[in-house]
């Protein structure tokens, strides 16, 4: 058989169970408001670094799941996350991406949270601390510790990455939730402080899973030019993918031999805390954030579902806050020569995923996704993606291959 | 100022044209040669989220020479893009020996592919705002790039470009 009819184009795969997924998992605008609330609502998610926010009253904002979100790190230097909503008219109490509240504003006094429409203001732990004209609009029905701003549950972990949640009962710290999946990098992260020297962001028409699925497998190394010429070698195909507790997946490392790339050099000279010359591992965090360090340098993406078909990505570059001018000029530019937008690598990736956005769009027909490649769980194995979906389907509660099905435990599949 | 000093200056206005239509055209060599051996490029963008000044792409001519020469083994967006540049002053040194200018651009993209080639192909957009700095080295007559900064208002950048801008 060489091309295939419609029917046999939709025939189940000769694969077995979990090694292929149903598109309409990357296109459903059902499934995809379903994984809001049971997956992006529940979770941890990293939202920025510590060093955006240096000193007390500094604040950054974001949004988890369509909820606007602020965090703010308080006289005590405490960082701590809320809804940046105001209670009164649910106003969005501040517009900008980052600032520091220790100046005034139009509308407010320094040091609080100012809602510029009425001006009702809060200290930095969410306290209410001024309801204008209270006294005559609300008399003694309603007053300030009535209306304290919904705080948020909120961490500082893995290298200064701050974690929120908007479920108030989760029942797990991030290190719980990590399951054991940022362990590779720990001792690399949390060795001195890190701070943040890179941020653009994208907005790709695809599903956000499948930019997911392009940092959990490595067999589209044959996308990037770059990756070939500096790894494709026995110590690369037997770099191992493993699975861990909650759907992460962490790709083990080899020695990237970037002079290979014309106009390239070693990065060992300035390679992170404890990490040998040149090592590249990539850290998969359920449902969707990614850590990669290369080296030199480490980058985050973070993220952030707009639709089926829509994601919001916001790429990061860190670097050891101790750095020199020059040493933060190199690490910049190893970080940016791959990764950046004008990089080697990134662009290529964004490219193939549109592809897939493209075919696999709000209402196209479903079509198998196939993860079937089996590789002792090595480089290009699709185990990673296996484990993720495994999970995907515990929370949404559909199988991935058959979304209209429930989704069985492998176990009692067997 | 002097005749000399307003033909240096057209000239320099002259020379700032010419990258742009070098590199709509991806003539990455004809670009290059209009730059001295000790050339510097950087594309920056202050970011506003995290509030630091940041160089998404940069180095010196070799590097430059050496990565757009690689381009072709590269899958990149195909995707034309097309700069409006406007000059808006150029600063002669007392000695007319260095210059610097300032020119106002926007980079345009028609797609190509886009997401999809059927419906996208032939479609314009903005692909990002910014100004080129740039700083000159004046010998008699000849007249080269020392450093282009191409400084961006745009930070949401999408799929990016394998391509200098």
């Amino acid at each position: 058989m060489s091309a295939r009819n419609h029917e046999q184009w939709n025939a189940q795969p000769k694969l077995q169970s979990g090694e292929w997924v149903d598109s309409k998992i990357y296109s459903d605008e059902e499934i995809f408001e379903e994984e809001l609330e049971k997956i992006w609502k529940q979770m941890w998610i990293p939202v920025c670094h510590e060093s955006e926010l240096k000193n007390a009253y500094d604040f950054r904002t974001m949004t988890i799941a369509r909820e606007p979100v602020i965090v703010v790190r308080g006289k005590d230097m405490k960082v701590r996350a809320f809804l940046n909503v105001c209670p009164h008219r649910g106003n969005m109490i501040e517009r900008r991406p980052s600032g520091s509240f220790a100046k005034g504003t139009p509308s407010g006094t320094p040091k609080t949270m100012t809602c510029m429409f009425h001006a009702w203001q809060f200290d930095m732990k969410g306290k209410c601390v001024n309801i204008t004209r209270k006294e005559e609009g609300y008399q003694d029905r309603l007053c300030e510790s009535d209306v304290g701003l919904r705080e948020l549950k909120s961490e500082v972990y893995f290298g200064g990455f701050i974690w929120v949640s908007l479920n108030d009962n989760i029942n797990q710290t991030v290190e719980e939730f990590a399951a054991g999946a940022l362990d590779s990098l720990a001792p690399s992260v949390n060795e001195e402080p890190l701070e943040v020297f890179h941020y653009h962001k994208a907005i790709i028409d695809c599903n956000y899973k499948l930019w997911h699925d392009t940092n959990c497998e490595f067999y589209h190394d044959y996308l990037h030019y770059h990756n070939r010429i500096t790894g494709f070698n026995d110590e690369y195909f037997a770099r191992k993918n493993t699975g861990f507790k909650g759907g992460h997946v962490n790709v083990g490392s080899f020695e990237v031999q970037y002079e290979n790339y014309e106009g390239f050099h070693s990065r060992e000279e300035l390679s992170f805390p404890h990490l040998p010359a040149n090592q590249w591992y990539m850290i998969d965090m359920f449902p969707g954030v990614n850590f990669n360090l290369r080296g030199s340098a480490l980058r985050s993406d973070i993220m952030t579902p707009l639709g089926p078909n829509k994601v919001m990505i916001e790429f990061r570059g860190l670097g050891l806050a101790s750095d020199s001018p020059k040493d933060r000029k190199i690490r910049i530019d190893h970080h940016n020569s791959i990764w950046g937008p004008f990089g080697r690598n990134l662009c290529e990736d964004l490219i193939a995923v549109t592809g897939q956005g493209a075919t696999m769009a709000s209402g196209s027909e479903s079509r198998q996704i196939l993860h079937g490649r089996h590789e002792n769980e090595t480089i290009h194995d699709e185990n990673g993606m296996r484990h993720y979906y495994e999970e995907w389907g515990r929370w949404v509660g559909r199988s991935p291959s058959h979304p209209d099905q429930p989704f069985v435990e492998p176990a009692e599949t067997a | 100022m002097s005749v000399n000093s307003a033909e240096t200056v057209e000239k320099i206005k002259s020379l700032i044209y010419k990258t742009c239509l070098y590199q709509d055209d991806c003539e990455w060599k004809s670009w290059l040669d209009l730059c001295s051996t000790d050339f510097n490029y950087a594309i920056r963008a202050y970011s506003p989220e995290i509030q630091k000044d940041m160089e998404y792409m940069g180095g010196p001519k070799e590097y430059m020479e050496s990565i757009t020469g690689q381009l072709r083994k590269h899958n990149i967006d195909d995707s034309p893009l097309k700069r409006h540049g406007v000059v808006y002053r150029v600063d002669l040194a007392e000695d007319n020996k260095s210059a610097t200018s300032v020119t106002s651009l926007t980079v345009f993209q028609t797609l190509l592919g886009g997401n999809s080639s059927h419906v996208d192909s032939g479609t314009t957009g903005i692909f990002l705002v910014g100004r080129y700095n740039d700083k000159f080295v004046i010998d008699g007559d000849d007249v080269k790039f020392i450093e282009r900064e191409v400084r961006l208002d745009t930070r949401r950048l999408d799929k990016g470009t394998h391509w200098p801008i």
